[in-house]
Formats: structure tokens, sequence, C-alpha cells
């Protein structure tokens, strides 16, 4: 019953793809835009092959990636563990979450002159930007779902004499678990921005690196190349993402389409 | 000689439920007891003993105190006054051979967890061998009628199949007391009347005490061996009501008979008072 419809949106989406595609083609082959600014889709698509062949694509895309993810997991543990710790204890959740309130919405770009004096332009110096922008959706969405166990699963908790730990493992983890993954989501595109902005404000070698320079000699086609394969990281980690979701969520019902 | 003979038997047979009725050594005690959240008492001077083997159902207007009384106890929540003694000893907190089936299966069930993985919930908790669960819930799934569905998670199963599920993961606690809260309060009269059928077999199975909060009047007298009256503001006991309908109970006949309805009657007669 899903797979037809799958296979439809599919190839209804690619079929979308292609069309932007001939549009980009089009606009750029009139001359519309400047050919300095806005190259066709074919002269992007050169660019990444020639990287392709040189071995240069590789490296910028593993390093990119890389950072995303390093920071990302750090994010993830910091933000999964302080969330379930806060969100578990109502003394915590009264005395710590309201100090977040007041840090969140500190842009993570303006903690970056912070962070490069402490630790210089530096990798490091991109992981924090990426571990500090992409915690909170983390820890917040984790906090939410610690603390909003339904009171019945605790009160079935306390008649079974559950012990802390398999309160914590068995009940509130997997209740918060949808909120979780939310967060993870959402940290995951915040990482990959930060990752550019790191990369760009350190030129330490990455897409980020590559688009800022690229930009600075007017390659146009090069810059293209370089948000191309931004768009497939982030395509890819989203499906993979959404793989986590669905066998970790199998047990929700279907939502009715 | 064979007049005393005759008569001991007669006292042997009668023994079980007389102690049960009586309450010589009740298995749950409650004296004086009383709650108040604030200033607003809920419950006043409860005294009660229930018997092992008992079936206990509890009657009364909304908001009168059922559920409250229900939770004591469990030990879920302590009273504010009076004392709760369960096996002689003070009842301070959940107890592991105490179940309790929530009215609200669908929260009281872990929808992560396949059914045969809820029950299996219980026997973690006891800390029952790896080894012997799987004979175990089989065993439990089958009791409940839910063989077919024991890899199913509880969305996709029928409000009657969940608290079906409920009860088994219950039941897996080798419970000698069961309290339900308005268990089948949700579900359509026949899955109610099945499960009610379900349950006094379980219970007369086992030898289990049951505490069983109701709204449906009927419901109470066909369960229980006595009905609590519970009247409102602050909640007390109006009246204790012996049921002294044969066992096995049938949905048809013993819904007919004169004593049915004459409690049915005398029930109906005092809830009316506070409507
Ligand atoms: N945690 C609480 N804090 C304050 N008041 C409470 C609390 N729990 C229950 N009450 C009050 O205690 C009274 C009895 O509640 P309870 O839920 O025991 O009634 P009930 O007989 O089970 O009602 P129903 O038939 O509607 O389920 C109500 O007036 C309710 O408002
Ligand atoms: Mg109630």
């Amino acid at each position: 019953m899903m797979r037809p419809i799958n296979l439809l949106w599919l190839a209804a989406s690619f079929l979308v793809t292609l069309a932007l595609l001939a549009l980009w083609q089009w606009i750029a082959n009139h001359g519309y835009v400047s050919k300095v600014f806005l190259p066709g889709p074919d002269r992007a698509f050169a660019a990444l092959t020639r990287d392709y062949s040189s071995g240069k694509l590789f490296t910028e895309v593993g390093q990119t990636v890389l950072r995303m993810a390093l920071g990302w997991l750090v994010a993830s543990a910091i933000g999964i563990g302080l969330g379930a710790a806060i969100g578990i204890s109502p003394f915590a959740r009264t005395w710590i979450a309201p100090t977040f309130e007041f840090i969140r919405p500190l842009p993570a770009s303006a903690i970056a002159p912070v962070a490069i004096v402490f630790l210089g332009m530096t990798d490091n110096m991109i992981l924090l930007l990426i571990a500090f922008g992409s915690v909170w959706p983390m820890l917040l969405t984790t906090i939410h779902g610690f603390s909003n166990v339904h009171p019945r699963l605790d009160e079935v908790a306390r008649v079974l004499r559950l012990n802390r730990f398999e309160r914590v493992y068995k009940i509130a983890l997997p209740a918060a678990m949808p909120d979780i993954l939310g967060g993870l989501r959402l940290g995951l595109t915040i990482a990959l921005i930060l990752a550019v902005v790191g990369e760009m404000i350190t030129v330490q070698g990455g897409l980020g690196s590559r688009i800022l320079l690229a930009a600075r000699g007017f390659r146009a086609p090069d810059i293209f190349a370089g948000v191309i394969m931004l768009g497939l990281i982030g395509l890819a980690t989203n499906v993979a993402l959404t793989a986590l979701e669905r066998r970790l969520l199998r047990w929700q019902p279907a939502p009715a389409t | 000689m064979t007049a005393t003979l005759h008569q001991f038997e007669r006292n042997f047979e009668d023994a079980p439920r007389a102690a049960a009725k009586t309450g010589r050594k009740p298995l749950i005690s409650l004296k004086g007891v009383g709650l108040s959240f604030g200033s607003h008492e809920v419950l006043q001077d409860i005294n009660v003993d229930i018997g092992e083997g008992e079936f206990v159902c509890v009657i009364g207007p909304s908001g009168c105190g059922k559920t409250t009384l229900l939770r004591i106890l469990s030990g879920l929540i302590q009273a504010s006054r009076g004392t709760v003694s369960y096996r002689g000893k003070a009842q301070t907190e959940p107890a592991s051979d105490i179940a309790i089936v929530f009215q609200d299966y669908a929260n009281a069930l872990l929808p992560w967890r396949t059914a045969s993985q809820n029950i299996s919930l219980a026997l973690e908790a006891a800390a029952t061998p790896r080894a012997e669960r799987k004979d175990r819930i089989a065993h439990l799934l089958e009791k409940v009628g839910l063989s077919k569905h024991a890899d199913k998670y509880p969305s996709e199963m029928s409000g009657g199949m969940q608290q079906r599920l409920q009860i088994a993961r219950c039941l897996a606690q080798n419970p000698s007391v069961i309290l339900m809260d308005e268990p089948f309060g949700a579900l359509d009269a026949m899955t109610r009347q099945k499960l009610q059928d379900e349950i006094l077999a379980i219970v007369s199975e086992s030898n289990v005490t049951a505490f069983f909060v109701t709204h449906d009047l009927e419901e109470a007298i066909y369960l229980a061996d006595r009905v609590i009256a519970l009247e409102p503001n602050p909640g007390r006991i109006a009246e204790l009501i012996d049921v002294p309908l044969a066992r096995p109970r049938n949905q048809l006949t013993t819904r007919e008979e004169p004593e049915f309805l004459a409690l049915r009657r005398k029930l109906f007669d005092f809830v009316l008072r506070y409507e």
C-alpha cells in the first residue's frame, strides 16, 4: 500500500529536480545573470568532476563531514546526557533550565570570537563552535522528553519496583526518544551550517574554505560545486537519520495518509 | 459419632469462606484511614478489613475518593491519618505482590514494547532469569487470549486487547492482591462482560484478593463478595454490603436472580441520593 505511493513521490521529486536544473541552465545560457556570478549547471558539474578525479573533492567533503560529525557527536553526548539529568530532576528543571533560556538565544556566530580567543584558528575552535550551536536543540528536546514521561508510566515503574537505572533506561529514555531524535535532526542541520561557517573563518580546508577561496578568486563554478556538495551532504545525513528514526520508532502508529 | 463427623465436615467446608468474611486474619486492614489534600478532606475514617481471596468492589459517586482509596492501598500515596496494614505490616510503599490494573491502559503500557515485551517488564523487574521468561510470557499470553498477538505493539491492538495485556503484566507479578480502578470503564459492553468473567476465573484460580473500583453498579454486584459503598464530601463508608450470590457466576442467570435484582435496587437507591 505504501510502496507505489512512495515511488510516485520519488519520481515526482526527481522530475522537479530535473526541471529546476533545466531552468537554471536556461537562465545561465541566456545570460540573464552575468556568467561571472551564475555559471550554468554544466560548468558547476564540470568543476565537480575535475575535483573528483583529482581527489580534492573527496578530501574537502571528508574534512567538512568529519568536523560536522564530531561536533554533532560531542553536542549529542552533552545534550542528551545533561538533558536527561535535568529532565529527570524537578529541582534541576526549576533551577538550571531557566539559565538556558538566557544563553540559548545567543547566535553561535557571536561566540566565534570568544572561541577564537581561547582556541585560535584551529580545528578545535570549529568543533567548539559546532558543539555550542547544535547542543541547544538536543538539550531542550531531551529535557522536554524526559520531563514529559506520562505520570502513569512513573506509577507503573514504582508498582513494579524498578530501580533508578531501570526507570531511566527502560522507561524514560524510550519515552523521550521521539523528542530526542527530533533534536538530533535539528542539531545535525545546525552542525553542517556551523562546520561551513567555522571553515570560512579559519580557512583550514573543507568545503567552507573552498567556497570562501573560490569567491575571492571569482571562480563561480567552484562555489556552486561546493554548494551542491553541501546540499548532498545535508540530504544524505537526513536520509540516514530518517532511517534511524524509522528503526527506533517503529512502534509508533503509522501516520494516516 | 456420625453426627459429630458430619458436623466436622460441614464446619470444614465453611471454614475458608467464613475466615474471609469475618476477617479473622485480614490480609489488608484499614483503621481510621483519612486523607486530606491541603485543607480538602477527601477520605474520612475508613475502617475495613479485607480477607485473603476476597473480591471487594467499591462504588460511589464521582469524586468521592475511590481512586484515592485504591492508591492508598497500593502504597503509591500515604494516608494522612489512621493505619493501613498489609499482612500485618504498615503499607508505606508499593509491594511487589500487589498489582494495579489502571483504567487508562493506553498510558500504562509501554508503547515501544510489544505485547510479550510489556509482560517481560514485570518479569525483568522481579529478576526472573531470562531462560524462564519466555515460557512464562507464553503462558500468560495464553491465559488472557493474546497468544496470536505476542509481537504486536499496543498501538496495533484494540482497547480490550490492551487491557488484557495490562492484566497479563499484572499477573506476571504473581500478585496476592490485584487493585483495579475502573479497568473496564472504557470498553464496550460485550468486551466488558467477557473480561469480567475472565477476571473472575483468574481470581478464583489463583486465590487472588481483588479490590475493584467501578461506576457500574451491576458490575460491582456481579463480581463482588462484598461491596463498599462510599458517600462523598468527605469520602467515607456509607455501607458494607455482602453479596451472597453463588459462584461461579453467570452473565445471564446470575443477573436474573432475585437477590441480584434486590441488591441492584438497593445500590441504585444509594447512588440516586447523591445525584
Ligand atoms: N493530587 C490531588 N490533589 C488534590 N486533590 C485531589 C488529588 N487527587 C484527588 N483529589 C481530589 O480528591 C477527590 C477524590 O478524587 P478521586 O479521584 O479519588 O475520586 P473518584 O471517586 O475516583 O472519582 P471518579 O469516580 O470520578 O474517578 C476529588 O475531589 C479530587 O478533586
Ligand atoms: Mg477514580
